[in-house]
This record gives C-alpha cells, sequence and structure tokens, in this order.
C-alpha cells in the first residue's frame, strides 16, 4: 500500500479505494494497448495523494529524476470526475516507442513519431480515465490529446500544470503509476489529476461503489 | 469441498471486496496477506483449500508467490484475482499453474461461479 498523504478532507479509506479503482483502471488500459502491440505491459502498485496543484511539477520531477528530458502527452477529462492526464515517456525512448507498434522500423520519422505517441496516450488515458470514472457511475469528455515531445526535466515549466487544477494553489489530487514494456528498456509514467471540485462528489462515489459490495 | 480460502493482495480494500463477494450461505475460514511472500508464508502456515492470489503486489508479485506455492505444493488450488487482464499475464500464469483468472472486482455471481468450478477440480 502506498498512499503518502493523509488529507484532511480525504480519509485514508477513500484514499485506498481509489487507489484500488486506479489499480483496476489502469489494468484495463494496459489490456487495451497490450493488445495493440502484442507486449505485455509490466504494472506497478499505483499511489494516490493529495497535494496542492502547485506541487505537481515537483512531484513530475522527482519521480522522472533520472531522465535528462521527457515527452509529455497531456489530456484534459470533464465529468463529474474532472482534472488531468500526464503520460510521460522518457525523451530518449520515442524510437523504442515507434518499434512497438512498427515490424521494421526505417529512418527517423519525426510525424510518425508524434502520432505514436499521441496514439499510445489516446489509448492509455481514455482507458485509465474512462475506466476510473466507470466504476465511480460517471462518463466523461476528453480533449484532445497534446504533445510536447521534448521537455528538459529542469526546465519543466509551471504551464505545465493542467489549468484544469483552477490554479496552482487549489488542492488536486494526484494518482500516479508507473509502467515497462516487457523485454524493452522503456518506462513510462502516468499521472493523473483530479481537480478540487471534484473532491466531494468523488468521496460519495467511493462510498457508493463500495457499497455495491 | 472449498472450506478454507487464503485471499492475498496489497489492498486492504481489494480484500474487503472479496470477503463480501463470497457468498454468505456458505461458512468459510479466511485467511489473509498483504504481499507475496506474506501469502506464500500463509499458505504454508494455512494449507488453504483455494488461494485468492493478486498480481501487482510490492515486496513478491503474484507470479514469484505462484511459482513458489506450486513448486512447495504441485496440487495447490490458486485463482489469479487481477486487475491485470492482458493475454500473455493470463498466458503466464496459466503456465505457473493458475487454476483461473478472474478480472477485477469481483462480483458475488463471478466468485459463485469460480468456487463451482474449482470444486469441480477439487473433486476430479
Amino acid at each position: 500500500m502506498s498512499i503518502s498523504t493523509q488529507p484532511q478532507s480525504f480519509s485514508g479509506d477513500e484514499a485506498a479505494i481509489l487507489q484500488e479503482l486506479m489499480n483496476i483502471a489502469f489494468g484495463k488500459a494496459s489490456a487495451d494497448l497490450a493488445r495493440v502491440i502484442d507486449i505485455r505491459i509490466v504494472l506497478n502498485v499505483p499511489q494516490v495523494e493529495l497535494m496542492q496543484a502547485d506541487g505537481l511539477l515537483g512531484r513530475v520531477r522527482e519521480e522522472t529524476r533520472i531522465y535528462e528530458a521527457l515527452s509529455i502527452i497531456e489530456q484534459n477529462f470533464w465529468g463529474k470526475f474532472s482534472g488531468s492526464a500526464l503520460l510521460a515517456f522518457p525523451a530518449s525512448a520515442r524510437k523504442g516507442l515507434l518499434s512497438l507498434f512498427a515490424e521494421e522500423p526505417g529512418e527517423r520519422n519525426p510525424l510518425l513519431e508524434k502520432e505514436t505517441l499521441l496514439e499510445v496516450g489516446n489509448i492509455l488515458i481514455g482507458a485509465c480515465v474512462g475506466k476510473v470514472a466507470e466504476l465511480l457511475g460517471d462518463s466523461v469528455s476528453f480533449s484532445p490529446p497534446r504533445l510536447n515531445p521534448h521537455v528538459l526535466l529542469h526546465t519543466l515549466a509551471t504551464e505545465i500544470v493542467p489549468a484544469q487544477l483552477g490554479g496552482p494553489d487549489k488542492g488536486a489530487i494526484l494518482m500516479k503509476t508507473v509502467f515497462q514494456f516487457e523485454d524493452r528498456d522503456i518506462n513510462g509514467f502516468l499521472f493523473l489529476v483530479a481537480n478540487q471540485d471534484s473532491m466531494q462528489w468523488l468521496q460519495t462515489a467511493l462510498r457508493n461503489f463500495m457499497a455495491k459490495f | 469441498m472449498i472450506r478454507k480460502i487464503l485471499i492475498v493482495d496489497d489492498s486492504p480494500v481489494a480484500r474487503a471486496i472479496v470477503k463480501k463477494c463470497l457468498p454468505a450461505d456458505r461458512d468459510f475460514l479466511l485467511a489473509e496477506a498483504g504481499n507475496g511472500l506474506e501469502g506464500l508464508e500463509k499458505y504454508r502456515e494455512e494449507h488453504p483449500d483455494l488461494t485468492l492470489l493478486d498480481l501487482t503486489m510490492p515486496v513478491m508479485d503474484g507470479f514469484a508467490a505462484l511459482e513458489a506455492i506450486r513448486r512447495e505444493d504441485p496440487e495447490a488450488l490458486v485463482v489469479v484475482l487481477s486487475s491485470d487482464i492482458q493475454p500473455k499475464t493470463i498466458e503466464r500464469v496459466k503456465s505457473l499453474g493458475a487454476a483461473l483468472v478472474l478480472p477485477k472486482p469481483p462480483s458475488a455471481e463471478s466468485l459463485r461461479e469460480t468456487l463451482a468450478t474449482v470444486s469441480r477440480l477439487l473433486g476430479s
């Protein structure tokens, strides 16, 4: 169990339920992607914590600190469950990611790399967020995914803090999972950030989810 | 007849869901463990009729636990209960000796069916 903060407005029990939902949802998302690429995705135990929106960048930096630069796919989602998703890969993994889809990668093709990253983001973020929402009795809409192909970690700027969070001083729930593509040296990081406005609904929805059993 | 069940999952929520979904009209003896290593130790202590095993866990994951349990007891009846439902994962745990794979979250119905299936396996 990896729940690092017990915020005043979000109990340990609620965080534990959300962690299990994230586990179920990312399992579904990885299965969707694995069916496309025919490579197993190694999952890790997700983590949930409450933080201020302006702490998000620090957490992304901390989690990905061994890499010089990242490729980040960002997608916002709206419903009763609202927030932003950031899917990050080491920028150096772009070629490896492309090889997951192409039988014989040829010369470097930036457009194909961009489309590949967006597609991976679309599958993982859509399936994961969609499953969390579904389990909680909600449905969400998504913005088109936005790719920043090369973000230097030390210059990771505050504009990456998603506008959906409603301001750097607002609270946010961070759900994070790290994964690897088996037999490939590629790690990925998925951060879901639910905004403060979702919290009250989320607490009720989490209780309702457990009441079903 | 399945009487003693070992639930191995790092999430207390997942373990609670399993307990709530088990048929209420049956009297089970339950044991729990929070990771694969604890699960292996509990298996040795309890010798359960059935082990419900998660895969994504800290300390020792479910793959390693399944392999160790089946190495020590080739007759061990293990059902993998996991959110990791990738085809290659299912293939791997079946090759390691899992009797069944059940996706999370379970329901009362899916657990009842699972118990019926593994009971038939025990009887065969």
